[in-house]
């Protein structure tokens, strides 16, 4: 726990977290959740055509979007990391955070297989997508499902400021 | 004078009952005549008067805050209750109408059912869009109210709103529709417009096509969702600048979406590079959808939502 409170107290935590200044908190959320956007989006598209939407777009071109997803989720990965610096002492206390940080990992890991499975198939184009292959689309996009879920509900598990903040806003507007 | 959103609402507020008219006024020339061009224009119509009908209801809630000590709640909750009726059967006749023009560009002729239903729909449409302007129009002008008008109680729309604040799930519940929703969207944006600007050139555009009914199921989705956060709160957003923008860039975002229906670069072949128009409205829908995702999460920000 000692590391998680000085993390939370450096310099740059502190900023993130207190400062007034919208390119702050702000636009590291929004940055977030623009990743997301573009990762899963492009996810979701290819599991569609994995299982028989767009069905005269070949495979092969699509394989450029898995380098905009890892883009995507690096970039995450930097946002991330500092909107937990910025909180970090109940993140580690919240489970919903690491469910969430496990379905994201598994939604990658799902992107990774359906890569080898499907995209670099030496048959890729000339045979229908395999029946694991569309097995590996379903899976994917429960688990980014999931993932989102998970996600935007810390908000609300999270221990400390911001449910409690929510609804207390809530509360004083009613 | 100071011009405020009351004053919006009032300039606005004819734009959906008139329109409709024009629309379905010429929808019908169209059916008697069996005149293409004006089947389309009159499309077009319903769908942009679709389009408007969501900153008038918007500006509704504003103008209700502005002037809600010196006029009647009951005449206002009734007004509101009938203008959401209607708006909810705008947005579906603005959906088949995007239908009927997309069967156009793909089949150049639409579907015989899909001009039914926009018959129907768009009909059943005046009649509360008209009952509706009426009920707005008795909240100033005592000479047009009847008897009955004054009847108490909350309106619909108001239960809805304290329903949503009643139950701590509904809210965390609605923000995951949001943003599932939101990765549908964005994937069909991405996925199209990418391709127009040059990725994938191996792809046919118009192959894509089959991503647009994900892309409006995703829309579908975050209007439903984000109706509930707006009737439950509304003066967290019509008192919210990012909110203002928000809708600025959805009407963008929709303007530019309507181009992109009738835009010959749907017949652009594997291989081959879309025009450069095509390309700067391409990078414009990303822009302005990218618009839409940061006002929504700088509402708490610029605005003071939560």
């Amino acid at each position: 726990m000692g590391f998680f409170i000085w993390l939370e107290q450096t310099g740059f935590a502190q900023w993130v977290h207190e400062s007034e200044s919208v390119f702050a908190f702000p636009t590291f959320l929004t940055a977030h959740v623009t990743g997301m956007g573009v990762l899963v989006g492009l996810a979701t598209v290819i599991n569609l055509r994995l299982l028989g939407c767009i069905p005269r777009v070949p495979l092969t071109p699509m394989a450029t979007f898995f380098p905009v997803m890892w883009y995507a989720f690096y970039a995450n990965v930097v946002t991330g990391a500092a909107l937990f610096a910025s909180d970090a002492t109940a993140k580690v206390q919240t489970l919903d955070f690491y469910i969430k940080l496990v379905l994201v990992a598994l939604g990658m890991l799902s992107l990774v297989a359906i890569r080898s499975e499907v995209f670099r198939s030496p048959a890729v184009d000339k045979v229908p997508v395999s029946s694991k292959g569309k097995t590996l689309a379903v899976i994917s996009l429960i688990l980014w499902a999931g993932a989102i879920t998970a996600a935007r509900l810390i908000a609300y598990l999270a221990p400390r400021h911001h449910a409690a903040f929510l609804f207390q806003r809530l509360g004083s507007l009613l | 004078m100071n011009v405020n959103l009351a004053h919006l609402h009032l300039l606005l507020n004819h734009v959906p009952t008139i329109g409709t008219v024009i629309g379905l006024g010429l929808f019908f020339v169209s059916l008697v005549g069996r005149n293409d061009s004006v089947k389309k224009a009159s499309l077009v119509i319903l769908l942009m008067v679709a389009a408007a009908a969501l900153p008038v209801y918007i500006t509704g809630n504003a103008a209700n805050e502005i002037v809600q000590n010196r006029v009647s709640k009951e005449l206002v909750a009734k007004h509101q209750d009938a203008a959401a009726l209607a708006l909810a059967f705008m947005a579906v006749t603005g959906i088949f109408a995007w239908l009927g023009l997309w069967q156009y560009r793909r089949d150049s002729r639409p579907a015989g059912w899909t001009m039914f239903a926009i018959l129907l729909v768009s009909v059943v449409t005046l009649g509360l869009m008209t009952q509706a302007a009426t009920l707005g129009g008795e909240i100033r002008h005592e000479e047009i109210r009847s008897a009955e008008d004054a009847a108490a109680g909350p309106g619909v729309v108001a239960s809805i709103g304290q329903f949503v604040l009643d139950h701590s799930w509904v809210w965390p519940t609605c923000e995951t529709v949001h943003y599932i929703g939101l990765c549908l969207l964005f994937g069909t944006v991405l996925a199209i417009n990418l391709r127009l600007l040059g990725m994938m050139k191996s792809v046919q555009v118009s192959a894509l096509r089959g991503l647009l009914p994900w892309g409006l199921l995703g829309f579908g989705l975050n209007v439903i969702s984000g109706m509930l956060f707006f009737v439950a709160t509304p003066t967290q957003y019509t008192q919210n600048v990012a909110f203002h923008w928000k809708i600025i860039f959805m009407v963008l975002a929709g303007l530019n979406t309507l181009y992109l229906t009738f835009d010959e670069s749907w017949r652009v072949e594997e291989g081959s590079d879309a025009p450069f128009g095509a390309k700067v409205m391409a990078a414009v829908g990303i822009l302005a959808w990218f618009g839409v995702l940061y006002m929504g999460r700088m509402l708490p920000y610029i605005g003071n939502s939560f």
